[in-house]
């Protein structure tokens, strides 16, 4: 029996275009842009000035506050200033530039030796973690939670369509990423483990499970639906425990985190790694070699265009999954920790964007894994009656994009679900 | 700054449905019926539905081009409206029903109110009731499924007025009512052999275009089945030996279409799947009280419109409560008692 969450929608997951492919190392450029925010929070504090010689893995923006993460260099070489640049929003934003010397010199840290709970998490903070799955909260934030927790969960879902990195991880580093769940469950303090994973990547089940002690690690098969990777839809799915409306999964004692962040994890305790690298996909049919690549971060996507090839007719260059990443303006935005996927996408692959009157069929209520009305959201907050609006949940909305998937006059309701949230917030109304 | 690319909020990829799609597999679906009825009632009642649809379409246009608005009826919602009306009619009414009734379905009932998904009343079913009050008589006489006994020139037996007229089953159905002593034949029920209006009588074609329908995701599923059983239960206990009523009272009448393609209306139905399981049995109430109690042999038109006009208290009623709701209000009341 595969396991499940109420509503979600079944897309067609694409992911035979760059499923098979081993990862391969994407060569870096003459230099790299270093984002100072690459994570949910306050941005980094740059602490290095031009001219300064950095090695890879050096420290280069330290984090501010508590909800923040450090920041790494990915290459060695000399410090050549802090400029703005756009972002994937296209806003403008400091980011740190290193001309690359192609020595790759290395300034890791020591690798963890006693694998205490504290040291852990110490390290997951040092190392500037956050959650590589596209969400990028700090990490070490997660495994500090204020409750007990009964139990990790380990999201192999990937239900987003295109990507597959953490498949491609399950596949290649197995032993890793047991080893990086063994590091959790101390971090946490905890001895239950699930792995979810869907049911169309039962090899990366198979693949993983020749690593585990079954008696800790329950994998978990679950149907292959869209947001089965959501975090309250995962927990549900495996546990059928709720998590309350506006609260956190470690409120009722779990904790989630996606493949890629415990590889991350191991890595930093294993060989000392600070996160300055990613696993990423690159694909879609506007990509003339779809590619599983390591990327570092601080790549301008033009030098990745450039080295797979671009076919003809790209119209749309998603960063992130289609369901959930954002639509970049050109090719300038770099790679950062939250770059999942590239996706270069032709016409035939994306949705309209030009709406037209909502007929009132209600499939966007019937997919909503949140069980939203997201047509009155949509109605009520563009007519500009926020308290209204309001009652309809704004706040609950986890943005998973079923519900303008689905619906027939394509209107933008995710980004009216956005908007309501932002002048909630801005009104100071009650979220009901 | 000048974007290369196009920049919009995610998701980026969506379904293949679109609304023109939507309309175009509704076309398609009720083109099943009306296949039957050309071939039960001869071209006429094809003629009708046409100058439905033509008016229908007609009306929409109008009403854009008189208030300045850009055309819409190029999503062929109107299509849908026309045809459904066309079906709605007796299969030998004057030729200016369907087009006075078209041009009030879309100009009246769903543009004046900001057109497609604003309108409260389903457009088909509030023209078939004015049509109905202000040409009672017309309105009410159907004429016999033809016996093909001229050969072909029964066949436009509509447009030359060479036909029979008979009663519907309804009428008998009422009729025994109270001695339960109903005798019809249940084949020709099923077949469309019976009178009635242009897309009702033939239950088979009007089933495989719910098939069609449902298979293609197109209509909820549990409109159509929550109705029929509901007009199947109130048969029974309405009706003296209830059970011989069940299927006569389903098969005749307007009830499967109306349950298919009427009730199923996006604009005016509920929006959640509670709220539609209530709606639809609102519907067969209603449909059942007028057809045992009512002046009308028949009343899912008027059950549509009176539910149509409850739709936003149920949605109101059963407005759902987001994932992880419940859990909150217990610990709040846990709090209120600790």
């Amino acid at each position: 029996m595969q396991l499940t969450f109420k509503h979600g929608i079944h897309p067609n997951d694409n992911k035979e275009f760059s499923k098979d492919f081993f990862f391969e190392i994407m060569p870096v450029g003459e230099r790299v842009y270093i984002p100072l925010s690459q994570h949910i929070g306050k941005p980094a504090l740059p602490v290095v000035q031009k001219d300064d010689y950095v090695k890879v893995g050096s420290l280069i923006g330290e984090a501010q506050g508590f909800i923040s993460a450090r920041i790494h260099s990915s290459i060695s070489g000399k410090v050549s200033g802090i400029i703005n640049r756009p972002n994937s929003n296209g806003v403008m934003t400091p980011h740190i530039v290193i001309e690359n010397d192609f020595l790759y010199n290395e300034d890791f840290l020591s690798p963890l030796l006693d694998f205490e709970q504290n040291s852990i998490i110490n390290r997951v903070k040092e190392c500037g973690i956050v959650g590589l799955g596209g969400a990028t909260f700090p990490t070490h934030v997660k495994l500090m939670p204020k409750n007990k927790i009964k139990a990790l969960i380990i999201n192999g879902c990937e239900c987003e369509p295109y990507i597959t990195t953490d498949y491609r991880l399950m596949l290649e580093k197995p032993s890793e990423i047991m080893e990086g769940i063994e590091f959790v469950r101390k971090a946490l303090g905890v001895n239950l483990s699930y792995i979810g994973i869907e049911g169309n990547k039962k090899d990366a089940i198979y693949s993983l499970a020749q690593f585990s002690e079954t008696e800790v690690h329950l994998f978990k098969q679950l149907k292959t639906k869209y947001p089965q990777g959501g975090e309250k839809q995962l927990i549900y799915s495996i546990t059928k425990e709720i998590v309350p409306k506006g609260g956190l999964p470690s409120d009722i004692g779990y904790v989630v985190l996606n493949i890629s962040t415990v590889y991350a994890i191991y890595e930093a305790v294993k060989l000392g790694k600070p996160c300055f690298s990613r696993y990423m996909t690159v694909s879609g049919s506007g990509i003339r070699r779809p590619a599983n690549l390591f990327v570092r971060n601080g790549i301008p996507i033009s030098e990745i265009v450039d080295y797979l090839g671009e076919e003809q007719g790209v119209v749309k260059v998603v960063l992130g999954g289609p369901m959930m990443g954002v639509s970049l303006h050109s090719y300038s935005p770099v790679t950062t920790k939250g770059s999942s996927s590239l996706l270069l996408l032709k016409e035939k692959e994306i949705r309209e964007i030009e709406p037209t009157p909502c007929i009132n069929c209600g499939r966007c209520a019937s997919v909503c894994p949140m069980n939203l009305l997201p047509m009155m959201t949509d109605k009520l907050i563009l007519k500009g009656n926020t308290s209204e609006a309001n009652k309809y949940y704004p706040m609950s909305c986890i943005e998973c994009g079923c519900c303008a998937y689905v619906c027939p006059a394509r209107r933008p309701l995710v980004q009216s679900q956005r908007l309501a949230k932002k002048l909630v917030n801005k009104n100071k109304i009650i979220p009901a | 700054m000048k974007s290369k690319f196009l920049v919009s909020s995610s998701p980026h990829i969506g379904n293949y449905l679109t609304t023109k799609r939507i309309m175009i597999h509704v076309i398609i679906a009720l083109c099943i019926p009306l296949v039957a009825s050309t071939v039960i009632f001869g071209l006429y009642s094809l003629f009708i539905v046409f100058l439905a649809v033509v008016s229908a379409v007609f009306g929409e246009w109008l009403f854009n081009i008189a208030t300045k608005k850009n055309s819409t009826i190029g999503d062929f919602s109107a299509v849908v409206t026309g045809m459904i009306l066309g079906m709605n009619l007796p299969p030998s009414v004057p030729f200016y029903f369907p087009i006075v009734g078209g041009i009030f379905a879309t100009m009246l009932v769903k543009m004046l109110f900001g057109g497609i998904g604003q309108n409260f009343a389903n457009p088909a079913a509030t023209a078939r009731i004015f049509l109905t009050l202000s040409w009672t008589g017309q309105m009410t006489k159907f004429m016999a499924p033809l016996t093909y006994s001229n050969g072909i020139s029964d066949f436009f037996a509509g447009f030359t007025k060479l036909y029979v007229t008979t009663a519907t089953p309804l009428a008998e159905i009422k009729g025994t009512a109270l001695t339960g002593m109903v005798d019809l034949d249940l084949l020709d029920l099923f077949l469309g052999r019976i009178g009635g209006s242009i897309g009702e009588v033939s239950a088979i074609a009007i089933l495989l275009a719910a098939l069609y329908l449902i298979v293609f995701k197109i209509i909820d599923w549990r409109i159509p089945l929550v109705y029929v059983l509901t007009i199947a239960i109130l048969a029974l206990i309405f009706y003296e030996n209830g059970y011989r009523y069940i299927l006569p009272s389903i098969l005749s009448g307007g009830v499967l279409f109306a349950g298919v393609f009427m009730f199923t209306d996006y604009s005016t139905s509920p929006h959640t799947r509670l709220g539609v399981c209530i709606f639809a049995f609102g519907g067969g109430l209603i449909t059942m009280l007028i057809r045992r109690f009512g002046g009308f042999n028949e009343g899912a038109c008027f059950s549509i419109l009176l539910m149509n006009l409850l739709v936003p208290f149920i949605d109101r009623a059963f407005k759902p409560k987001p994932f992880g709701y419940k859990r909150v209000k217990a610990e709040k009341s846990e709090a209120k008692n600790g």
